[in-house]
């Protein structure tokens, strides 16, 4: 496997003001991430690792220092750059799945190709398939509110996945999910994550999530304390 | 565009009652601006056709010295008109007199015209010669005034010529039912010839109406006045009542707006979990500021297919069997049916339309314009105040 980095984060810092003064919630982080890592930051509450998901996601941009994914200067990208990186190169899984409640799983699914112009059938597949992954394939007709915790979040994995992402990010994905879902979904992740090459990351409290994990970063106070890669029992799983 | 369109679409339906409310008070706004405005239309229509039909014909020629809106010189405002110039013209003279039904005096304005004229409604033809009596005819509004029925006879003074006072009893030979009143009020029509006699200006017209093979040329002592000159007084009252009556659904179309207005206020303050996913997903600022809009628009739309669903087998029986007003005619100053037609004209309804969808897309796009400056980390937050 050739080791081909897609992000990289250099001095990356962000501040937010806070009444008269700043406050620094990333602070000159340095970082690589190579094709196809399973990884996850981890740290306490407040610790940056929502602040620094959101650069790598191009929602967000540094303060100071240079982040590039998939070879864009994320700064220097205008609004419309960074929505055609975010459609057709990363997915977002986040704590509460944001499904949109008036569509159905199937348009769930279909929103992210809709974005792409993707024709009719084109989109019927991918959708079909992406359902297949996550094993909801009977559940397309049904409406966001009629699904259980876990069913939610598959259905969001497969609209992060459906468009075959280079990149997923995942905020906490299973702080809302009993450990079982949350170890299903994980499993699928993992799958997806050696079958199609996507670089996960994931920033987590979750110990369940640390066991699947190749590579955890920790953060404390917006800096990188500890990156470590590590050896799990549910990584061959 | 079509992809807005298509999530709008969703959208909306996907909300249920709150989009059908909204649906609702629009339609409702949509629909009577064009029953109101079709009203006036069919007023306007009706009041034309009718005041051309009893009293403009295809236009009048009026002596030089005689001003419609100047009873004093009804006395002098008459003339010959020579002989070749007569064609497609026929006279009408006018002079004061009084009658006295039941002993009173009411004042009138004596109408002379040709028994065998065919340009006015007035139903000449009914006049028949009577032995004791000049024949007259009066309208059903100065009948019921005056208390006059067919085969009464009352006595008319008139001045001659040298301005002596002169009397003879008239007949009521026929009472007509018009709209208009114009040529009820206050009148009595007499054969023109008998009028010649009673008055010695044989000849003389105060002035001619045209019938529509009329061609206007200049001739010297008389004034033609054509028949879009004589309807601009009536297009000028239609066009009063028109913005007075504006003021009322402008009203409801303003409520209904400013329904829609709260929606898209209240949406995108709910939805900024959904506006920060649509981000996350890769749509652009601009792309769901347009979608908001077009949401809003979209209430138009959909009020604009129920409104002809309504609508149109609505205004088309109106349009058909005409709806009962109960003010007479007299009370508005103009003609007026009993039952008004409405007029529900193609530019009428796509005005309103137009109208309709534009306002909906303004007050949709104003607060939507808010979302192009959201933070989409916070909006994903809900944090937004
Ligand atoms: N827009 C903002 N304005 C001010 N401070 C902010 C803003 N966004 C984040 N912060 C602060 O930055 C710090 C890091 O926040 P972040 O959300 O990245 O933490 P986190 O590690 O994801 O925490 P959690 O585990 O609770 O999700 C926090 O102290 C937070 O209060
Ligand atoms: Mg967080």
């Amino acid at each position: 496997m050739k080791t081909e980095t897609i992000i990289s984060l250099e001095n990356v810092t962000k501040r937010f003001p806070v009444g008269e003064g700043e406050f620094t919630a990333l602070d000159h982080i340095n970082l690589t991430f190579t094709k196809g890592e399973f990884s996850g930051l981890v740290g306490p509450s407040g610790s940056g690792k929502t602040t620094l998901l959101n650069i790598i996601g191009s929602l967000d941009v540094p303060t100071e220092g240079k982040a590039t994914v998939i070879g864009h200067d994320i700064a220097s990208l205008s609004h419309k750059a960074s929505a055609k990186l975010r459609n057709h190169h990363i997915g977002f899984i986040f704590q509460v799945f944001n499904l949109l409640p008036v569509y159905t799983v199937f348009e769930n699914v279909e929103f992210p190709l809709l974005l792409q112009n993707k024709t009719a059938s084109e989109r019927k597949k991918a959708v079909m398939e992406a359902l297949d992954w996550i094993g909801l394939a009977d559940y397309a007709k049904k409406k966001p509110n009629k699904l259980s915790g876990g069913e939610g979040q598959r259905v969001a994995i497969a609209r992060a996945m459906v468009k075959r992402p280079e990149i997923l990010i995942a905020d906490e994905p299973t702080a809302n999910l009993d450990a079982a879902n949350a170890h299903s979904i994980l499993k699928m992740m993992k799958k997806l994550n050696r079958e199609l090459g996507t670089t996960f990351i994931f920033s987590t409290h979750d110990e369940k999530v640390m066991t699947y994990l190749e590579r955890i970063i920790h953060l404390r106070d917006g800096k990188v304390e500890l990156d470590e890669r590590i050896k799990n029992k549910n990584q061959a799983s | 565009m079509k992809l807005a369109l298509q999530l709008a679409y969703r959208n909306l339906v996907g909300a249920g009652l709150r989009t059908w409310l909204n649906v609702g008070v629009l339609t409702f706004a949509f629909l009577m601006i064009i029953f109101l405005n079709g009203i006036l239309d069919g007023w306007n229509h009706q009041a034309k056709t009718d005041t051309i039909a009893w009293e403009y014909g295809n236009g009048h020629l009026l002596n030089e010295k005689y001003d419609p809106y100047d009873p004093f010189s009804i006395q002098d405002g008459h003339g010959i008109l020579s002989e070749e110039n007569k064609e497609n013209l026929s006279p009408i003279l006018l002079q004061q007199g009084s009658i006295y039904p039941e002993g009173r005096m009411v004042s009138i304005l004596l109408k002379g015209i040709e028994v065998n004229q065919k340009t006015l409604k007035i139903p000449t033809t009914n006049f028949k010669e009577n032995a004791s009596a000049i024949p007259a005819i009066i309208g059903v509004n100065m009948a019921t005034s005056t208390n006059l029925k067919i085969g009464d006879q009352v006595l008319l003074r008139w001045r001659d010529k040298n301005g002596m006072f002169d009397a003879k009893n008239i007949i009521i030979v026929d009472v007509f039912k018009t709209n208009v009143p114009t040529v009820d009020h206050g009148q009595v029509w007499i054969p023109i010839t008998h009028l010649w006699e009673m008055t010695g200006l044989e000849n003389h017209a105060t002035y001619f109406v045209a019938n529509e093979k009329f061609k206007p040329k200049a001739i010297k002592q008389w004034n033609y006045v054509s028949q879009k000159e004589l309807l601009h007084d009536l297009d000028e009252i239609i066009s009063m009542k028109k913005s007075s009556s504006s003021i009322l659904y402008l009203l409801l179309l303003a409520i209904a707006l400013l329904a829609v207005f709260d929606t898209q206020v209240l949406s995108i303050f709910r939805r900024q979990k959904e506006i920060g996913t649509y981000v996350a997903l890769g749509m652009t600022r601009s792309q769901v500021v347009g979608l908001f809009t077009i949401e809003g628009t979209m209430y138009s739309l959909f009020a604009t297919v129920i409104g002809c669903i309504i609508g149109v087998p609505l205004f088309w029986y109106l349009s058909k069997t005409g709806m009962a007003f109960p003010t007479s005619s007299q009370d508005m100053g103009i003609a007026m049916a009993d039952r008004i037609y409405p007029v529900y004209g193609i530019s009428l309804i796509l005005g309103t339309v137009a109208l309709v969808v534009i306002s909906a897309t303004i007050v949709s796009f104003l607060p939507a314009r808010k979302i192009a400056k959201l933070n989409p980390v916070e909006a994903l937050k809900g944090k937004i105040q």
